[in-house]
């Protein structure tokens, strides 16, 4: 009786240790998976957009594409004439 | 810069001046660019690619390059200077040497070519001069320049261009009805940075009408405009800096 006490709770003791490191698997699992989703650069995060400069940096750089030269008031005879040709 | 130091010859279809450098140097500069893109000449690429229709085709680096300036054009003017005149730059696509387009959808970039070849020619130059073609011009120092309808203005830096109706009648297209524009200014004068950025920011004042100043000046461009009635009016930009000396005084 008391060998078969023995063995019961010898049997106890080996199936809270399993059942311990089994949750202990799933948590470092789970807690490894999340990290990785979150901080490994290769997974997605969201969802993938193209790749391009937003409409209103567009416009800026649309809006200063031309640029302004340099003029002063005229000192001197000219030397040549701006027209239409 | 003196007058008598000035040289003129005819190339592109205009009146050249040149003052500061070789005015052969010049001319060998401004050639390459008639033989590309003449539309007088049947042999010119630009004529062989109108000619074309195929859908793709591989063209020379000197037109890919002006191509590509003029669809960057067409987008800074949100399609006021458009390479096709009826408004179809979009369907253009460029990469590399590569052309893509609708076939039959024509070309015409002399909206961008004589300022491009006029910004190339003035490199040639061995000091301060400059280099006129058909009046649009790129300066190396400080040079005196005539107006359209009397007066003169000093350009320090960069280029000065005129674009309008006075000399050739009605030759700049409306994209977006492509008929001849039928704006109320004869001639406008706009200076820039380069003479590319002087003449597409003359075009686009003269055919945004009385718009025109007001969109040139919103980008700091001086703008000088002359109307069909012969009013003279010049933008806040080009006020500013015409009597900034007179100001200081």
């Amino acid at each position: 009786m008391a060998d078969s006490s023995r063995i019961e709770r010898a049997r106890r003791r080996a199936r809270t240790a399993k059942t311990a490191v089994g949750a202990l698997t799933v948590v470092v699992f789970g807690v490894a998976f999340a990290g990785a989703k979150i901080h490994a650069p290769g997974h997605a995060k969201g969802k993938a957009k193209p790749l391009g400069a937003p409409a209103s940096f567009e416009r800026t750089v649309r809006h200063s594409a031309l640029q302004s030269g340099e003029i002063a008031p005229a000192v001197q005879p000219p030397a040549v004439a701006s027209s239409t040709s | 810069m003196s007058v008598q130091a000035v040289e003129r010859f005819r190339a592109m279809g205009c009146d050249v001046a040149v003052a500061g450098g070789d005015p052969v140097s010049v001319a060998a500069v401004l050639e390459p660019w008639e033989e590309t893109f003449s539309l007088f000449r049947p042999e010119s690429e630009l004529s062989r690619v109108n000619r074309s229709q195929a859908r793709v085709l591989r063209v020379s680096p000197r037109f890919a390059r002006a191509l590509r300036v003029a669809l960057e054009v067409a987008g800074s003017t949100e399609g006021l200077v458009d390479p096709t005149l009826c408004g179809r730059w979009p369907e253009l696509v460029l990469s590399g040497r590569m052309l893509a387009r609708t076939p039959g959808l024509t070309l015409d970039l002399n909206g961008v070519v004589k300022a491009l070849a006029v910004d190339e020619a003035v490199r040639t130059l061995e000091g301060p001069g400059f280099v006129s073609v058909g009046g649009d011009l790129a300066v190396q120092g400080p040079v005196d320049v005539a107006l359209p309808a009397n007066g003169a203005i000093r350009v320090v830096a960069g280029g000065l261009a005129t674009s309008g109706t006075a000399s050739r009648g009605e030759h700049l297209v409306d994209p977006t009805n492509g008929r001849p524009s039928g704006s109320c200014w004869e001639q406008v004068t706009a200076s820039g940075a380069t003479c590319i950025d002087a003449d597409i920011a003359a075009k686009a004042g003269f055919l945004l009408g009385e718009r025109g100043p007001e969109w040139l000046d919103e980008r700091g461009i001086p703008g000088r405009f002359v109307g069909v009635d012969g009013e003279i009016v010049e933008n806040d930009a080009w006020a500013g800096a015409a009597r900034a000396v007179q100001a200081c005084t």
